[in-house]
């Protein structure tokens, strides 16, 4: 209570002065459809790890999305516009995505936000730089949760990878048609989020049950002590169980590790989903080339090491002149197959840029970019699907992904209940030099 | 005589009490200004710098409620991001599954954090010295884990923590990170009067007596084990708010957003800030802000290595923390005092 007159009169009239200022409050400019781009030039982001556990895996993302744009600038740019990319490191926190997520659109103010990477990550950083609110692109979302393809959820956001689920049907489906494997008990590891519960979800509506219910754990919590303990206690499956692993590179190299440790590496099948099939970080992280070897993975991609894909080959050239000392691999390949899909969007979009323009650029042509894909890409009015599709592999002692039974089957599928089925998709050829003409 | 003598001292009391800032009256004076000038500042600057003064304002409160807990009753709290992460997921369940406003969420955060800090300072209270530290430390490190193992509380995923659309009132073109601005600012300009009063309070008393000599104090009728929960747990209940802010500004709540380092970033700003002085919190919370900032744009500048990438803003965080315990280890403002 206050007794004294003068403060209290002091007290009201600022009460007063700050409800009046409330209401009173400017209205802050608004970002508008054209923020980023000049008559010469188009600011893009990215917030992605490049430090910390994950950026070891993913770090070499920007970079090489960077080296791309490079080269098409060096080449005359996006209808004479030099693209720059402004990379932010979120260490793969969302606290940290998130803020960076909304420095990029707040304060370095680019055009569009490329190749965001991470579930958790993007999620988080999605709402919080308010994408949908201010209109701006997230494009080429560099995750397999199926969510982002939700146009009600996430308005401005459009899936490259396929989603998870996709995966884990089309690798239901393949343990069920391969005699090898259909007769062996299986299980499954999985990173416990969206990411694995996607996996879970898919090999589920895949009709494949597994022999126990899957182990899951928190993203970076799987441990030696924890990989040896699961692998230990599987180890009395009669047979040759399959393990079917659902999580990040790193992961897949501890419990591979512990196996080796137990002298177990015999005794399973070790089947990795694309994101933790890695070889080259499977390698790089103390796991022994004979155990990398006969590990069965998935992508949609050529293989990095397949100097005869004609898109590799480009990609390779690129990176060797513009990203210098960086040794080329799964992630580069991909960071330069979404800048090559970038740069067709923007081409796409036409010369006057607009947030919305591109969007329904993408929305409208995105299914006939050329990509490095070996899958189709599903772009449309109603969806922001990336790639549908996987082939199965198996990993050799150099690390190469190969065919499984040496013919490539390409399988397709949805997020939901459609049925797996092998595609005859044939994707188009490289632009000429890599430098897309649509 | 003796009865004159305590005349002339109540009477300098009242004097030095009116004198001073630090009576209650002026510090409400200066709060409401306080408000006042910030409400005006956040009209002037872009989006980016309220987003920014956001976290300032949360961190400050983080920050309070360390200088409350370590500062005043001397206790040293090495796992302030888990009480933290305890207000965050109360405000997030909250909203989510009571439906209930954003505010009185941000108010469950601080009860529920406040709840936890007095089961575990009960708990605790015997410990002293490096015991608590390593007993909170624990806390930091496994209570993000523990929450993967509760599917209300999203797993690794964690939950969404959304405040919703800005006030109608202010119409469509609002900025939501002006609302933000609004909200932290508030909370952290009433954490730091509630703080300050306390602190001019019985209780502020009796905390500087245990923290200074605590048998001396318990011969003085001070119950030192209740006065220790007592500052556990209404500093996590700070702590706890700061929580519930942290989160609202990321719009999740999950358990990556609460490492250690958060914990003992907070321990830092507040060494800078000086532990015993409250009033340079904004100061501490500035400075976690700005350094990673200052790194990246020097980064740029000069073009640097992933290991400097990696170790520069930790390398100014420590720097600055030397530097603030060697020159000013009662904090900035002991600077200015000196000169006069």
């Amino acid at each position: 209570m206050i007794r004294n007159t003068r403060t209290k009169r002091a007290v009201i009239a600022s009460a007063l002065i700050t409800a009046g200022a409330m209401v009173l409050s400017t209205i802050p400019a608004q970002a508008t459809e054209t923020t980023g781009v000049t008559a010469t030039s188009i600011k893009l982001g990215i917030s992605s790890p490049k430090t910390g556990s994950a950026g070891l895996v993913y770090g070499k993302v920007p970079g090489a999305m960077k080296a791309y744009f490079d080269y098409i600038n060096a080449n005359g740019g996006v209808n004479g516009r030099k693209i720059t990319l402004v990379s932010h490191d979120d260490k793969y926190l969302p606290r940290l995505a998130a803020t960076q997520t909304t420095k990029l659109v707040l304060n370095d103010k680019v055009f569009a936000i490329v190749g965001a990477l991470g579930t958790a990550t993007h999620s988080n950083a999605y709402n919080a730089a308010r994408l949908a609110r201010n209109n701006v692109p997230s494009l080429f979302v560099n995750t397999g949760f199926s969510g982002f393809a939700s146009k009600a959820k996430y308005p401005t956001a459009f899936m490259v990878l396929p989603s998870y689920a996709m995966e884990a049907k089309i690798m239901a489906k393949f343990i069920k048609d391969t005699p090898a494997l259909a007769p062996q008990a299986s299980f499954l590891i999985a990173q416990d989020d969206e990411f694995g519960i996607d996996g879970v979800g898919g090999f589920k509506s895949g009709g494949h049950t597994f022999a126990a219910t899957p182990t899951l754990y928190p993203q970076g919590g799987l441990t030696s002590a924890l990989a040896e303990g699961a692998l230990t206690s599987l180890s009395a499956v009669p047979g040759k169980p399959i393990l079917v692993l659902f999580g990040t590179t790193d992961t897949t190299a501890t419990i591979l590790k512990a196996a080796e440790k137990l002298a177990l590496t015999n005794k399973f099948t070790f089947m990795a989903g694309s994101v933790g099939g890695d070889a080259n970080t499977l390698l790089a992280l103390g796991v022994k080339a004979t155990t990398v070897d006969g590990v069965i993975s998935a992508s949609f991609f050529p293989d990095a090491k397949d100097a005869t894909d004609e898109y590799v080959k480009q990609f390779m050239e690129i990176n060797t002149k513009y990203n210098k000392g960086v040794s080329f691999d799964n992630t580069v390949l991909q960071g330069m197959n979404s800048a090559m899909l970038t740069v067709q969007a923007l081409r796409a979009a036409g010369k006057n840029l607009t947030r919305t323009g591109l969007m329904r650029a993408i929305d409208t042509k995105g299914s006939t970019f050329a990509s490095a894909g070996l899958a189709p890409l599903n772009y449309s009015a109603t969806s922001r699907v990336g790639y549908n599709g996987y082939w199965i592999g198996q990993l050799n002692a150099k690390g190469e992904l190969k065919p499984f039974g040496g013919k490539l089957t390409l399988y397709t599928t949805d997020s939901a209940s459609a049925p797996v089925t092998a595609s005859t998709f044939v994707r188009k050829s490289i632009p000429k030099n890599g430098i897309p003409n649509n | 005589m003796l009865k004159h003598r305590k005349k002339e001292d109540k009477k300098d009391h009242k004097k030095k009490s009116h004198s001073s800032i630090d009576s209650p009256r002026k510090r409400l004076f200066l709060f409401i200004l306080g408000g006042w000038l910030l409400l005006l500042l956040s009209n002037q600057v872009d989006e980016f710098s309220l987003y920014q003064g956001a976290f300032v304002a949360t961190y400050a409160v983080g920050i309070a409620s360390i200088i409350l807990l370590t500062g005043y009753s001397g206790q040293l709290s090495l796992g302030h991001g888990a009480l933290m992460a305890v207000g965050a997921y109360a405000g997030a369940l909250t909203i989510n599954n009571l439906k209930w406003h954003p505010v009185v969420a941000l108010i469950m955060a601080t009860l529920i954090a406040g709840l936890f800090g007095l089961l575990l300072g009960a708990a605790v209270a015997r410990f002293s010295g490096p015991y608590l530290a390593g007993t909170t430390l624990a806390l930091a490190i496994s209570l993000p884990s523990l929450a993967n193992q509760f599917p209300i509380l999203g797993g690794q995923q964690g939950l969404i923590f959304d405040v919703g659309a800005t006030p109608a009132r202010f119409g469509d073109e609002f900025s939501p990170y002006k609302w933000f601005f609004w909200i932290a600012a508030l909370a952290a300009l009433i954490i730091i009067w509630f703080v300050a009063n306390i602190a001019a309070s019985r209780f502020g008393r009796t905390f500087r007596a245990m923290r200074d000599n605590p048998i001396a104090a318990q011969l003085c009728g001070v119950n030192v084990a209740r006065q220790k929960v007592t500052a556990f747990a209404i500093s996590s209940g700070v702590a706890g708010l700061s929580g519930g802010l942290l989160v609202m500004l990321i719009t999740g709540v999950s358990p990556s957003a609460f490492p250690l380092s958060l914990s003992l970033l907070l321990l830092s700003g507040a060494v800078v800030t000086g532990l015993y002085n409250l009033k340079g919190v904004i100061l501490g919370g500035l400075v976690l802000v700005v350094i990673p900032e200052i790194a990246e744009s020097l980064l740029t500048r000069i073009g640097g290595s992933e290991n400097l990438a990696i170790s520069l803003p930790g390398f100014l965080v420590s720097a600055l923390l030397i530097l603030a315990v060697m020159f000013t280890p009662n904090g900035p403002e002991h600077i200015f005092k000196r000169k006069h």
